[in-house]
């Protein structure tokens, strides 16, 4: 059969943000595929070091529209630590609750995604709906529903109180039955389990040469989880279950986001619970004295990384962070290799990829 | 018996969306049910503005502009097309002159002539 | 002759199965959007997207054949609406002769092979792979679904649809004699519909729009207006088939009862389309020729040992 290549991307139904991938085809078949990228690339590096410290906060807010919070804490984790500082543990936990709300918004996203490219757009539709509980959550303790603006440098600007605490509870609780309902479906569902078990796995050699990261890397069996591995400071006291499984193929990855939600829904219990008594931020001197530093966290989608070096200005002297995605992006090509047409949005939606977390 | 039982969640989940009808908030006619400390329109106090600028030299969307000629003299301007909502303004201001209100934001049709002059001090006017 | 012109052109000709069409593709948005938590569009959606596309430009690559273009979906419509002349709607035959069922049913392939043949002269390579699959699956649920239908011509003694309509009056309804190939008839309906979870060829995240992605404008529009009526006739044909036709002291009372049984089917469409993912092709090949069409075999040995 002749060779087609058909193009997918930078506009295509597939896709929410821009990327460009050429694939080859002969029939139903995948012979491979070609990578472009940097259609959302804003230069935020570089936009880093023309702002200050306190204009950044909100600056690496915008880097990745679902991630927004982990970014930032990173970030902030990195500034005071060549500040010198450790700010309360209050602050410390409330931080840690927003990752782990960011962590099942971004899960629940993912799930409702992959749903309706396989064709089950009602999963997707009351993926989204349930996903909409933890923004409220986010909503109303931050003021913001993506964009939190949640942290600030020594702390974080909102306090908790015992009103918060009882409707995060309660949210959490019908949260809890909803996300047990979905995750029923996407096990049992004898259609989409033909369409993501066995689809374009990868071995655990693989994911080491590669250097993927988070769920993708845990589906394959990889044991690494940075909240376990290299904790930030609220986590060296948290318990974190890693959820791995030897599968390595789509539904492999399925299962663990579906129960990484889990796991996020019960550490948030957990956090409500040891919530410690204290101040939430610290005064912080404008001036950052001169020092280099890296901060690793762990995003929804794996190892973030950050590095962060000061000329004791009130401006970084460089700025670069490294998103999960970029790893992912590099082992796409391998995937899509001898793969049905069919199965391309399967992988594609698989390792849930940030375009704009790579780009920048 | 289990197995079969979570297969018919979705069939559940869908006839349970049929009776509890569509979660959608017809929004202009519809209750939107903003959160107290959502991020909304910024609201100035001129009051209890100083003049100091701490807030236009925090803000990371260059959304403020201070013209100052000498301490009284001065236009605080905002330019709400550029605002990002993030309240960082609202943390700088020590004299607390700079609030969000949890209504949501207007629109218009020239982003550039959207100027909200802030404070224009007594002499800056004469 | 004034009789022929009514029955084509106003019922059941031309003006109640546009209608129809245009009603059935309304409840089912409607019933998918309330099965997601959605609110779904107003009544007069439908028609609306149809003034839409008729008022808009006809647009379509370069080098593509805009004649055939134009041609292919009139001639689907044309072979729907003709089928639907000798499909009884609510008790009422306007034309019919021994052998009607078949005539129908390859009346109503006509639309696929046309969209096939859309695919392919409108040079897209997204309408070419969309064009190839849907041939693919025509293969697929073609051949369970002529078997289902033989059933009830079998019980009924006819090929005639009005015959096996009325023949049911006193049998009862066939689905109760034939309630699995019911379930076969149906699952090839929907295979016939490209509906979700058979949307194979016009997939949006794998092929776009399938053979239509390059369309726009009036051509579109009749293509929309093929999909919808082949859906009001296939289903007006199922319960020509499996429900038959009840003697009621009034006639309007079994008209009520007919419309109940197109919203039941409409209904059992919207939900097999909200509750299930789509196949792969080489998936739904095998789920034709593996399960189904022994299935079909099964149900027919039985209607034989049934009727002797």
């Amino acid at each position: 059969m002749d060779k087609i290549s058909i193009p997918i991307g930078p506009q295509h139904p597939l896709l929410k943000e821009p990327l460009s991938m050429m694939v080859d085809i002969a029939g139903e078949k995948v012979l491979g595929g070609s990578l472009r990228l940097g259609y959302v690339h804003r230069g935020i590096e570089r936009l880093a070091q023309q702002r200050t410290y306190v204009q950044n906060v909100h600056l690496i807010e915008r880097i990745c529209g679902i991630c927004s919070h982990v970014h930032t804490t990173a970030y902030c984790y990195a500034v005071e630590a060549l500040l010198g500082i450790e700010i309360p543990p209050r602050a410390q936990y409330i931080r840690a609750l927003m990752c782990e709300l960011e962590r099942i918004h971004s899960h629940l996203l993912w799930l409702g995604i992959l749903a309706k490219h396989i064709g089950l757009e009602t999963i997707f539709m009351h993926t989204w709906h349930d996903r909409e509980m933890a923004l409220d959550i986010m909503e109303e303790i931050s003021g913001g529903r993506v964009s939190h603006a949640a942290n600030q440098i020594g702390g974080v600007r909102f306090d908790l109180d015992e009103e918060h605490i009882d409707m995060i509870r309660g949210i959490l609780k019908k949260l809890h039955s909803q996300v047990d309902g979905l995750v029923d479906i996407i096990e049992t569902e004898p259609a989409a389990m033909a369409r993501t078990k066995g689809v374009a796995p990868i071995s655990p050699d693989m994911i080491k040469a590669y250097g993927v990261v988070g769920p993708v890397a845990r589906a394959s069996g990889v044991d690494i989880d940075l909240r376990r591995d290299a904790p930030l400071p609220p986590y060296d006291q948290l318990e974190v279950k890693v959820v791995t499984h030897p599968g390595g193929d789509a539904w492999a990855r399925t299962f663990v986001r579906a129960e990484e939600t889990r796991v996020s829904l019960n550490l948030c219990e957990k956090i409500l619970e040891d919530l410690p008594e204290g101040d939430v931020s610290l005064r912080t001197p404008r001036r950052v004295p001169e020092g280099e530093v890296i901060i690793r966290a762990e995003a929804p989608r794996g190892e973030l990384f950050y590095y962060l070096r000061s000329d004791g200005s009130d401006k970084p002297a460089r700025l670069k962070v490294r998103t999960p995605t970029l790893a992912t992006l590099s082992l796409l090509p391998v995937q899509l290799a001898e793969i049905n047409v069919a199965d391309i949005p399967v992988v594609l939606a698989g390792v849930d990829l940030c375009i704009a977390c790579a780009d920048r | 018996m289990e197995k079969f039982k979570k297969r018919l969640t979705i069939l559940n989940a869908v006839i349970e969306a049929l009776i509890k009808g569509p979660e959608t908030v017809k929004y202009p006619f519809g209750d939107l049910a903003l959160p107290e400390g959502y991020r909304g329109k910024i609201e100035f106090d001129p009051d209890k503005c100083s003049g100091c600028g701490l807030c236009v030299r925090d803000c990371p969307a260059d959304a403020l502009q201070l013209n100052k000629k000498s301490r009284e003299e001065y236009t605080l301007l905002y330019y709400p097309a550029r605002c990002a909502y993030c309240g960082q303004c609202e943390d700088s201001c020590h004299h607390g002159a700079i609030s969000h209100s949890n209504n949501l934001v207007g629109a218009t049709t020239h982003k550039d002539d959207w100027v909200l002059v802030f404070k224009e001090s007594k002499a800056s006017q004469e | 002759m004034i009789k022929s012109l009514f029955n084509l052109l106003v019922f059941p000709g031309f003006l109640f199965l546009v209608m129809s069409g245009l009603t059935f593709e309304w409840l089912d948005r409607k019933f998918l959007a309330r099965f997601q938590r959605r609110v779904g569009p107003p009544w007069y959606q439908p028609l609306a997207d149809l003034i839409k596309l008729f008022s808009k430009e006809d647009l379509l690559p370069k080098n593509a054949n805009d004649f055939l273009a134009a041609l292919l979906p009139l001639v689907s419509l044309a072979s729907v609406l003709t089928a639907g002349l000798y499909v009884p709607i609510a008790g009422y035959k306007a034309f019919s002769f021994e052998g009607d069922l078949i005539v129908i049913i390859f009346l109503m392939s006509v639309p696929t092979l046309a969209y096939y043949l859309a695919g392919i002269i409108s040079l897209g390579i997204y309408s070419v792979l969309g064009g190839g699959r849907s041939l693919l699956q025509f293969f697929s649920y073609e051949v369970p679904l002529l078997i289902a239908l033989s059933g009830p011509a079998i019980l009924g003694g006819s090929w005639s649809v009005s015959t096996i309509m009325e023949a049911q009056v006193n049998l009862g309804p066939f689905i109760l004699f034939q309630p699995l190939g019911f379930i076969l008839a149906v699952i090839g309906l929907i295979g016939k519909l490209k509906r979700d979870p058979f949307d194979i060829p016009k997939a949006k995240s794998e092929v776009v729009g399938g053979s239509l992605t390059e369309f726009s404008g009036p051509t579109l529009g009749f293509w929309n207006l093929v999909m919808d009526i082949q859906a009001v006739i296939g289903i007006f044909l199922l319960i020509d088939l499996y429900f038959g036709w009840t003697k009621m002291s009034h006639p309007s009372l079994a008209i009520i009862i007919f419309i109940i049984e197109c919203l039941i089917l409409v209904l059992i469409l919207s939900g097999t389309s909200a509750i299930f993912a789509r196949l792969r092709i080489d998936q739904l090949a095998g789920l034709g020729w593996r399960i189904l069409v022994p299935l079909a075999l099964l149900q027919l040995g039985l209607i034989i040992l049934m009727g002797n």
